[in-house]
């Protein structure tokens, strides 16, 4: 596939978005900081997820730019995608408790390994992951549960995370990167932040060619990966 | 005074409604346009505390939508933002004079301290 404007790239629009969307956990975190001076004890739990999101969304944009710098010498290796969303779940659990999120893990069934750049991968799916727990309240969806999931299709293993609450449609996602570090919100509907979240997600599968994805899966809504099962490593 | 705090994010949303209610005021939080004008037909707010950036409709489909009914033409309104002024350059007559927005603030920028300030500017003396 050529990396037309259908592809997203890291690129400025994307640091841009990045840029506007850093301003939300600093600003978090100074008033906060500044309530804590004025009269209530500094919620130092929350001042430190805050932070945590920041620095994961600068250290998901920087891996973004060096997997596509790197493009034609990815490190892959076999991966379990069960670990990955373990591990995914673990890293979003304090954001998640902190926005009133509950975050379930649900991996029913064996999946074999996978050939994929481990880190890219968990990043990418950190990343979807924050964007989604930080929107979910802000559309005030009944439900704020968000569940971690992965299943099979005839493509391979869907890896990703799922809502009761439609989230992006196929349209407004290529709307979306098109107007990335354009428009303040790019993706007005599910929203109200710059979505670098999703943009950086969006990249880092790119750089590893492959694709975020909207999904279904039990009735629900989710954004995620189609990763291919690797058969020869399933024999072994 | 009983204010509606329009804002998505809920983290900042929580210290906004620290901030204000240390200060003796009441706080109704929305985080969308639909459920503010809710809202404000079960309590009257005092003054209205607006986020421009929402998810599905703006704070300015708000606005005009609040602006719509008669007993909600005189209530403030103070847009606190992360749309910067000079994006207002050419609509700050429609906004204060139409819409009747009361202030503005640039709100990466705005200290809980500048926000209290201003709210506390509409109480009545």
């Amino acid at each position: 596939m050529s990396r037309g404007d259908s592809v997203p790239m890291v690129s400025q629009q994307l640091l841009l978005s990045v840029a506007e969307q850093l301003k939300l956990p600093l600003l978090q975190i100074a008033r906060q900081a500044e309530l804590a001076s004025l009269h209530a004890q500094p919620n130092l739990g929350l001042i430190q997820s805050t932070a945590d999101t920041a620095l994961r969304l600068i250290d998901g944009y920087v891996l973004g730019v060096r997997l596509n710098l790197e493009q034609s010498q990815l490190d892959v290796e076999p991966v379990s995608v069960s670990s990955i969303l373990y591990d995914t779940g673990q890293e979003l659990d304090a954001i998640a408790k902190a926005y009133g999120v509950s975050l379930e893990l649900n991996i029913a069934g064996r999946y074999g390994p996978v050939m994929a750049h481990k880190q890219g991968l968990q990043t990418a799916l950190v990343s979807l992951g924050v964007a989604l727990i930080e929107a979910l309240p802000a559309t005030e969806a009944p439900q704020l549960k968000l569940q971690l999931a992965a299943y099979r299709c005839r493509y391979g293993i869907v890896a990703g995370l799922y809502s009761e609450t439609e989230q992006l449609s196929l349209d407004a996602l290529r709307q979306g990167r098109r107007l990335q570090g354009k428009v303040r919100q790019p993706l007005a509907q599910h929203s109200h932040t710059s979505g670098a979240g999703i943009f950086v997600a969006d990249a880092l599968l790119a750089a590893m060619d492959l694709k975020l994805q909207l999904t279904r899966h039990h009735g629900l809504f989710g954004l995620g990966t189609v990763l291919e099962p690797n058969n020869q490593l399933q024999l072994v | 005074m009983n204010i509606l705090l329009i804002e998505p994010d809920r983290l900042l949303a929580g210290t906004y409604r620290q901030a204000l209610e240390g200060q003796g005021h009441k706080v109704i939080m929305c985080a969308s346009a639909q459920s503010a004008i809710f809202a404000a037909d079960t309590v009257t707010p005092d003054l209205i505390i607006l986020e421009l950036q929402l998810i599905d409709h703006s704070g300015i489909e708000f606005l005009y939508e609040f602006r719509s009914y008669p007993e909600w033409q005189n209530i403030p309104v103070v847009v606190q933002s992360t749309v910067p002024a000079r994006e207002f350059d050419n609509s700050w007559d429609l906004l204060k004079n139409e819409l009747g927005v009361a202030g503005y603030h640039y709100k990466p920028l705005t200290t809980l301290q500048t926000l209290l300030n201003s709210v506390n500017s509409f109480a009545p003396a």
